[in-house]
């Protein structure tokens, strides 16, 4: 089979999964009790009666059609890219709203991830070719942190040096004293307040990708043609890289394209300590209002990064691993 | 080499934390204020949603209403309307509105606007989240004087059209779906109407500059950052970098009122709707009478309001009413089941027929509670304990909010801890406590009266405070209810709900507090907070 073969099987396999995954979208919040009206005239605190409610079901157009139509209405508007209109934040577009937290979940969870990801193979690296402090230290004190329950990790790290050493901002994605636009001083202020809650994230998981490589490198390094590679003098760098690194990164790649494709449903508990405005606080109230339009969207975004993820990771597979080429 | 690179990291984290928010030169003339929670602001302030989809200040500093409860007080003020009375023996409600009021755009306020808003109402009933057309016939603007038309007489409507937000006619009219429009740039009669900034994660408030009250309000603009949840608002507000806020602060004595006893305020007057332990009264046993008091007996509810509550309210008594309606309390009506006795309560439930085997009288029952609402929760383990003890075993099933709602509303439970009506009077609260007019068959949704109980005795004097807008000739009907309400035990009243408010004076004088109590500290009962963002001022 040929590599453009074998690509075009797993893109019709992603299509199968993708349409699974819509309609489990639009499954799984009906089969929850309560619907979104009544959630939202909550606050009147059982002053709204249910002719109210009845009439407001109505109007932000909870429907009591038979599923297989409400089905078919959802299909036809997601051909048309109409993710429809949030209930709990009527009447905001739910394109919007995701659109307006999906910028800063990139930024924060996207670098966060791939800083992790690279800083955790390289120490893991070093770690199995070097061993020393790296190995016995090091490599255990990140893996204790990252076994810190997170929320606990991310609170205690904003106390410490947002709270009490002012160090960092307390909260938000950007500087609020600076208008939002494309100047120097703006993205200084991005940066400033991405910083502590991206150290948390790294902390929380550079541990894991050190262990994991470590444990591949090594593996990899007792093998003969590593020491094979190293007995005909090739210089180190040439044995790291194109020996070592090359194979023990496969199994790897395949755990970072997961992590990439989750990034897209937010850091959630980064978000809540942080007041930071991405998908994961969304994706909590839309389930907490049990918005379903909102629900549905973030369903389909997140479905679609993840399998963007694992494309790409496909693609790079193919490209890092001849084997896969050959075959 | 190692130095080196060291003191690079270090340089760089100085770099990057050097200039940390300045949190203690803030600028004096915004207040800021956190109420809802919310990681990004959406910007909406159409007064016609329920909060939380518009913003806050929509029904509680923009848009005004007839008339502004005070629960502190426990009266009404004149706001839009400066008099207001009961004509043609209750089917007519004629307010007379104040003279020299204009819209924030320069358009003069008239009685048409009152008329309009209300059209509005019965024209889309999507936005009459109250139904006041059940009862309202009619709606005319007569002079400068508004006329509502009853279908028959009905004293306690005042309050549902007296709080209603009034829009401008000449900016909603043009309005063809307005529970869909967003209203982004409002037009209204309140203290802050112009929207100085607005950014997902902070925006601004600014006064009205032709507001009917001279030199009102005194602080330039309200400011809101976006707070994702109750910790980071509880951060900011220990902070200094909050000014007032409804968020519940745990121990908010220790950690935030000790940190600057001369600035840092909190104070939860117990005003809000009492918290009930509602027993289905379709479901045997506790259709009977006897076996709600022998639960009511049972309950500690000394211990509750301590453990559960931080001690901010007390237990509740016989009548059911909270503080904002101690004004009608009869001090007549006592009853001896709101004390702690578990010997008493075994021996009704012995009486009841509900012999104790083998440790417990009944099938274990669930007590249903939202999930999250860790106050609650608490109060319902304790609960769960007490009526162990007298051989009524509970579990204590948390429900996430919608099905909670869901089950609650459908009557699909056997017991449930939850809010009650509260009005200005003590009408709404037992109509929805044990009116007929409110009890739905079990299955079909009902906004009050959840446990599903009429009651005959007070049906009739319902009825006759319907007919009576004179408060005189009301008195001894609601001490007559209160009478019916502790001898027929509907519901069992817990305790009633603070009203939590706590604010930083530092940079703004005039919240209220324990020793100037001229009303309540909560920015959580829009429209009451127009009373107090119109009297706070600069320091």
């Amino acid at each position: 089979m040929s590599a453009l073969a074998w690509l075009a099987r797993r893109l019709g396999l992603y299509a199968v999964a993708a349409w699974a995954a819509l309609t489990l979208g639009f499954a799984l919040p009906r089969m929850v009790p309560g619907d979104p009206a009544a959630a939202l005239l909550a606050r009147l605190q059982g002053k709204a009666g249910p002719e109210a409610i009845a009439a407001l079901r109505a109007a932000l157009g909870v429907s009591d059609a038979p599923l297989v139509e409400q089905y078919g209405a959802y299909l036809l508007a997601l051909t048309r890219g109409d993710l429809g209109v949030s209930v709990s934040r009527f009447p905001t577009p739910v394109a919007e709203l995701i659109g307006g937290a999906l910028g800063w979940t990139l930024l924060l969870a996207g670098v966060s991830v791939a800083i992790s990801f690279v800083l955790g193979s390289a120490l893991g690296l070093a770690a199995a070719w070097r061993g020393g402090v790296l190995d016995t230290v090091v490599g255990p004190a990140l893996t204790l942190l990252g076994a810190f329950p997170y929320f606990w990790l991310a609170m205690g790290a904003l106390h410490v040096f947002g709270f009490g050493l002012g160090w960092f901002p307390l909260r938000h994605a950007w500087d609020t004293s600076v208008a939002p636009a494309p100047t120097l001083e703006f993205g200084w202020g991005v940066v400033r307040h991405a910083a502590l809650p991206a150290l948390t994230l790294v902390g929380a998981s550079v541990g894991g990708w050190m262990l994991g490589m470590r444990t591949s490198a090594r593996s990899i390094l007792a093998t003969d043609q590593v020491l094979l590679a190293r007995a005909r003098g090739l210089p180190t760098a040439r044995v790291v890289s194109a020996y070592v690194l090359r194979n023990a990164v496969l199994p790897h790649l395949t755990g970072f394209g997961m992590a990439l494709g989750f990034v897209v449903s937010g850091a959630l508990l980064t978000e809540v300590v942080f007041s930071y405005p991405g998908e994961g606080w969304l994706l909590v109230q839309a389930v907490r209002a049990q918005d379903y339009p909102l629900l549905q969207g973030l369903v389909l975004a997140i479905t679609l990064a993840v399998l963007a993820a694992n494309a790409l990771v496909d693609v790079l597979t193919l490209l890092v691993d001849p084997r896969t080429r050959a075959a | 080499m190692h130095v080196r690179s060291r003191s690079r990291l270090v340089g760089a984290l100085a770099l990057l934390t050097g200039c940390a928010d300045p949190v203690h030169d803030r600028e004096g003339d915004a207040l800021v204020v956190a109420q809802e929670t919310q990681a990004a602001w959406t910007r909406n302030f159409n007064p016609f949603l329920p909060n939380g989809a518009a913003r806050w200040p929509t029904r509680g500093g923009i848009y005004e209403p007839l008339l502004v409860y005070n629960r502190v007080a426990g009266e009404w003020t004149p706001w839009l309307a400066d008099a207001w009375a009961w004509e043609e023996e209750g089917r007519a409600l004629r307010f007379h509105l104040r003279s020299g009021v204009t819209w924030s755009d320069g358009e003069a306020f008239t009685a048409e606007d009152v008329a309009y808003t209300f059209t509005l109402l019965a024209e889309h009933p999507e936005l009459d989240g109250l139904g006041v057309w059940r009862w309202v016939e009619a709606v005319e603007a007569q002079g400068d004087e508004v006329v509502f038309g009853l279908s028959r007489p009905f004293a306690p409507g005042l309050e549902d059209l007296a709080e209603q937000p009034i829009v401008p006619r000449h900016v909603w009219v043009e309005i063809a779906d307005p529970l869909a429009w967003n209203n982004p740039d409002p037009v209204a009669t309140g203290p802050y109407t112009e929207v100085v900034t607005f950014t997902s994660q902070v925006w601004e408030l600014g006064r009205n500059p032709r507001y009917w009250q001279p030199g009102k309000p005194a602080v330039a603009k309200l400011r809101f950052p976006a707070f994702a949840g109750n910790d980071a608002a509880n951060l900011a507000l220990v902070n200094g970098e909050v000014d007032w806020a409804g968020n519940f602060v745990p121990a908010v004595g220790r950690t935030f009122v000790d940190r600057d006893r001369a600035h840092h305020v909190a104070w939860s007057p117990p005003v809000e709707a009492t918290v009930y332990l509602y027993a289905n009264t379709t479901v045997a046993p506790f259709s009977d009478r006897r076996v709600r008091e022998a639960l009511s007996l049972a309950i500690d509810r000394e211990t509750l309001v301590t453990v559960a509550m931080d001690g901010l309210t007390h237990p509740a008594d016989a009548t059911g009413l909270s503080d904002a309606l101690a004004g009608f309390r009869d001090p007549g009506v006592r009853a001896p089941w709101t004390d702690h006795d578990p010997a008493a309560a075994a021996r009704i439930l012995e009486a009841a027929g509900l012999p104790l085997v083998e440790g417990a009288r009944t099938e274990p029952v669930d007590l249903l509670v939202v999930a999250g609402w860790s106050d609650w929760i608490r109060a319902a383990q304790l609960v769960a304990r007490d009526l162990g003890a007298v051989g009524v075993p509970v579990r204590v099933r948390p429900v996430d909010f919608g099905g909670w709602l869901d089950r609650v509303q459908r009557g699909d439970f056997a017991l449930t801890i939850g809010w009650s009506s509260q009005g200005s009077t003590p009408y709404a609260g037992y109509r929805d406590l044990m009116g007929s007019g409110t009890v739905r068959p079990v299955g079909e949704a009902s906004g009050g009266n959840w446990h599903r109980y009429g009651s005959p005795a007070a049906d009739a004097l319902l009825a006759r405070i319907e007919a009576t807008a004179d408060p005189d000739a009301q008195a001894p009907l609601y001490d007559q209810l209160q009478a019916v309400f502790a001898a027929e035990l509907p519901a069992i009243p817990l305790f009633p709900a603070p009203a939590w408010g706590v604010a930083n004076t530092r940079l703004f004088t005039g919240f209220p507090s324990p020793d100037d109590p001229w009303v309540t500290l909560s920015p959580n009962r829009p429209p009451e907070p127009l009373l107090l963002l119109t009297a706070l001022e600069p320091r």
